[in-house]
């Protein structure tokens, strides 16, 4: 897969404005965001939000796809390799 | 919990069980509630999964929670992701669900509820369930290796790439029966064909704005997309009643197998995000709403069950399907029992998600659980229905002709009460002008969800909108899968003619691409055709063949299972996947040899075209045909059908043959040989 090449740091911003404001809507926060991820994971939609929160947790160093390549790619990761669909 | 409350708990659910089944079994000359039937199933998974699917985590794989999945070892926040089990086995249930289940239990319901009942149930906890947990046992073992590269590793080259043409014969089928069901659902339907083309421009307009307008907004998209798809249902019966607009959506039944083999091509070459990707999303969306729909519909309807528990049609006479219940009601109920598609599944997307390896147990052999239950409430669909009216829909022409009132003197001779005009009017209440001889389970099924969803919601006037609904849900991702399937198909055709010639291997090679679609649409196109104009009906004889090759994959997937555990040194208990593969090799090996070589023309191929050539050299013309030349067409399709189920037949005593050899060589070495991932691997080429 292509290496990421595009800095977008307002996207990079966008997934931790979580992190501010009172504890309580912190946590509400957290939770609305683990039931959107587990949303997106049963019907297989990209999720360009947790891709930006791993990449800062494990490499906050390196560049980001943008939103716009982050779906293309993924779009063309499950539909172009192998992978067939069931009966 | 509490030991003594867990014992009283497990005894509760083996008494509901049972008395469930009571009712199913002993409930002579009433009818049963299908609720029975539902509550009898739901407490075999409960039993099975409790007990028997706690055995093979425990005892037989011995799942390792300390061992890293692949997505722990690889997580990349993008494809290797460890996945919360619930949203996992979500995921790999939308992924595992697709026509399968609703077809098979429709055809063999013309057998009674009872025969499809049990298969459907004894092949899951057996067969099915346990194949698609060790499938994904084996490849998360395997650092998410795909079926055919599992065969590879552990059978050998030979034995892979021999696997790899019958997953191709068997897609190439599969898209030709899927097709069929489609001309099937829409021949002579404005209202339907309707809707269905709406989803084209529908798909194209979410793809756009996914891509363009709002890039990744997919849930937005996908919101205007199903109010779309709604409007589109309620228009459509505008558009079949309007004078110029009713007519151009009308199309005979070749019409239609053109139709879908141009958007085959078509759709198989357009980007992926455009057409593919958002009717993807839609048809997941309404594939997950319409299951729990019918689910909730069955429990408030509690519609009592119409069809006998066996019907006289086991002894092999049936209008449906030709053939004794053994062998073929097992090949014809795959995928609500066992399914070798869902090996490919077990090895694609899900095993690059798992979290621990302990929640394969409710991934792997809970998922296949639910998919079975789609199974049994699309068999109590099609079960609720007026029985003469399941078999005006499911009997081909030639059995009962085209009118209402030839087919209810006829399907009344076989000792179903019914008369032309229920059968009009049931018609007239779905918004069709017929609805005779629509075999292939999606209309018979879409007529029975209507009677539950309408008695559910908003009554009888709403019938016409909940039938059209029902066919919109299969036929979209049915679609999805033609549109997906030919392009994994052209994937494989390609590397197969790289070797032949190196170019057209390449996929970045247009000339090369453009071979390799018209291929496959051609192959699956052609036998599409040949089902279409089959006088016989086509389901017929496509069904039977996918049978056999789904239930051959099934048998070479569950081989592979046991040479994986023989290669473990878990020979002792290798009887829990050897059992499933004996069961699986005698019923399909016997339905595809009595395919190929039965005596009677109604079952065996090369009897029917001998019959139909011979006659032709003589210049007699045999109904249905009206030709010599029809005639000659007969004959060639029976004989070419003939070639692929012996191709079936060969490839699954090859992979047979391998496994024993393989097997015999892991017992003789005193450690053991399978070649999993190390228990504390470093990741390999850490990515991300």
């Amino acid at each position: 897969m292509n290496e990421p090449r595009t800095v977008a740091p307002a996207a990079r911003a966008e997934a931790f404005d979580g992190s501010t404001g009172g504890a309580f809507i912190g946590r509400v926060r957290v939770q609305a965001r683990a039931i959107r991820t587990g949303w997106l994971q049963i019907f297989g939609i990209p999720d360009y939000e947790r891709y930006l929160e791993h990449r800062a947790a494990h490499h906050p160093d390196l560049p980001v796809l943008s939103r716009r390549e982050f779906f293309a790619q993924a779009i063309d990761r499950k539909y172009c390799g192998s992978g067939p669909r069931c009966c | 919990m509490n030991k003594v409350t867990s014992i009283l708990l497990w005894v509760a659910v083996a008494v509901v069980g049972a008395l469930a089944f009571a009712a199913l079994a002993l409930g002579r000359g009433e009818s049963v509630n299908a609720a029975w039937l539902v509550t009898a199933a739901l407490a075999v998974y409960f039993i099975a999964y409790r007990f028997y699917s706690k055995y093979i985590a425990e005892q037989v794989l011995r799942l390792d929670d300390t061992r890293p999945t692949p997505a722990v070892r690889h997580n990349d926040g993008m494809d290797y992701v460890p996945t919360n089990k619930w949203v996992l086995y979500g995921h790999h249930f939308a992924a595992i669900a697709g026509a399968g289940p609703l077809v098979g239990p429709v055809l063999a319901a013309q057998m009674g509820f009872l025969p499809g009942t049990m298969w459907i149930l004894a092949g899951v906890v057996v067969a099915g369930a346990v194949q698609d947990f060790i499938v994904l046992f084996a490849s998360v073992r395997r650092d998410g290796k795909s079926l055919g590269e599992m065969i590879k590793m552990e059978l050998g080259s030979a034995a892979g790439s021999l696997a790899l043409v019958g997953v191709l014969a068997i897609m190439i089928i599969i898209l030709a029966v899927l097709s069929l069901i489609v001309v099937k659902a829409l021949t002579g339907s404005p209202w339907g064909l309707f809707t269905i083309a709406a989803t084209i421009p529908i798909a194209l307009a979410m793809g756009i704005y996914m891509r363009v307008i709002r890039p990744g907004r997919v849930g937005e998209a996908s919101v205007f997309g199903v109010i779309l798809l709604l409007a589109s249902i309620l228009y459509g019966r505008n558009v079949a009643a309007d004078a110029v607009l009713g007519p151009l959506f009308t199309l005979s039944g070749t019409q239609l197998a053109w139709a879908l083999i141009i958007y085959g091509g078509i759709a198989a070459s357009l980007p992926v995000w455009l057409m593919l990707a958002p009717r993807d999303y839609l048809s997941t969306f309404l594939k997950i709403g319409t299951v729990a729909a019918l689910a909730v519909g069955i429990y408030v309807v509690a519609p009592p069950l119409a069809m006998p528990q066996t019907t006289r049609f086991i002894d092999g006479t049936g209008p449906v399907f030709s053939g004794s219940l053994f062998p073929f009601l097992f090949i014809t109920i795959a995928c609500g029992s066992v399914s070798g598609f869902h090996s490919l599944i077990s090895s694609g997307t899900t095993p690059k998600m798992v979290e621990k390896e302990s929640h394969m147990r409710f991934i792997g052999f809970g998922g296949m659980l639910a998919e079975s239950f789609v199974a049994i409430m699309a068999l109590s669909a099609a079960c609720v229905l007026d029985p003469g009216i399941y078999f005006a829909m499911n009997a081909p022409a030639a059995a009962i002709g085209t009118t209402a009132a030839n087919a209810a003197q006829v399907i009344s001779g076989w000792g179903f009460t019914i008369t032309p005009e229920l059968i009009e009017q049931t018609a007239r209440d779905i918004g069709e002008s017929s609805i005779l001889s629509r075999a292939g389970g999606a209309p018979t099924l879409a007529v029975g969800m209507a009677q539950i969803l309408a008695k559910a919601l908003g009554g009888k006037s709403m019938e016409a909108f909940w039938y059209h609904f029902a066919i919109l849900f299969e036929a979209l991702f049915i679609l999805t899968a033609v549109d997906a399937g030919t392009r994994v198909g052209r994937f494989m055709i390609q590397d197969m003619l790289g070797h032949l010639y190196k170019p057209l291997g390449d996929t970045q090679f247009l000339p090369a691409n453009v071979l390799a679609t018209l291929l496959c649409v051609g192959a699956w196109g052609y036998f599409l055709y040949q089902g279409v104009v089959d006088p016989l009906g086509g389901i017929n004889t496509l069904w039977q063949l996918f049978g056999v090759g789904n239930q051959m994959l099934a048998g070479i997937a569950l081989l592979l299972c046991t040479s994986m555990l023989v290669k473990m040194k878990r020979e002792r208990y290798v009887w829990v996947t050897l059992v499933p593969t004996t069961w699986l090799l005698i019923t399909t090996l016997t339905a595809g040899i009595e395919k190929i070589f039965h005596t009677d023309p109604k079952i065996g191929f090369v009897a029917l075209a001998n019959r139909f050539s011979a006659a032709a050299a003589q210049g007699t013309v045999l109904a249905p045909a009206k030709s010599i030349a029809e005639m000659q067409r007969v004959a060639f399709n029976n004989y070419l059908d003939a070639v692929v189920c012996g191709l079936f037949v060969a490839l699954v005593l090859a992979m047979c043959w391998y496994t024993i050899k393989i097997c015999r060589q892991a017992l003789r070495q005193a450690q053991p040989t399978a070649q999993e991932v190390p228990p504390l691997a470093p990741a390999q080429g850490a990515v991300a």
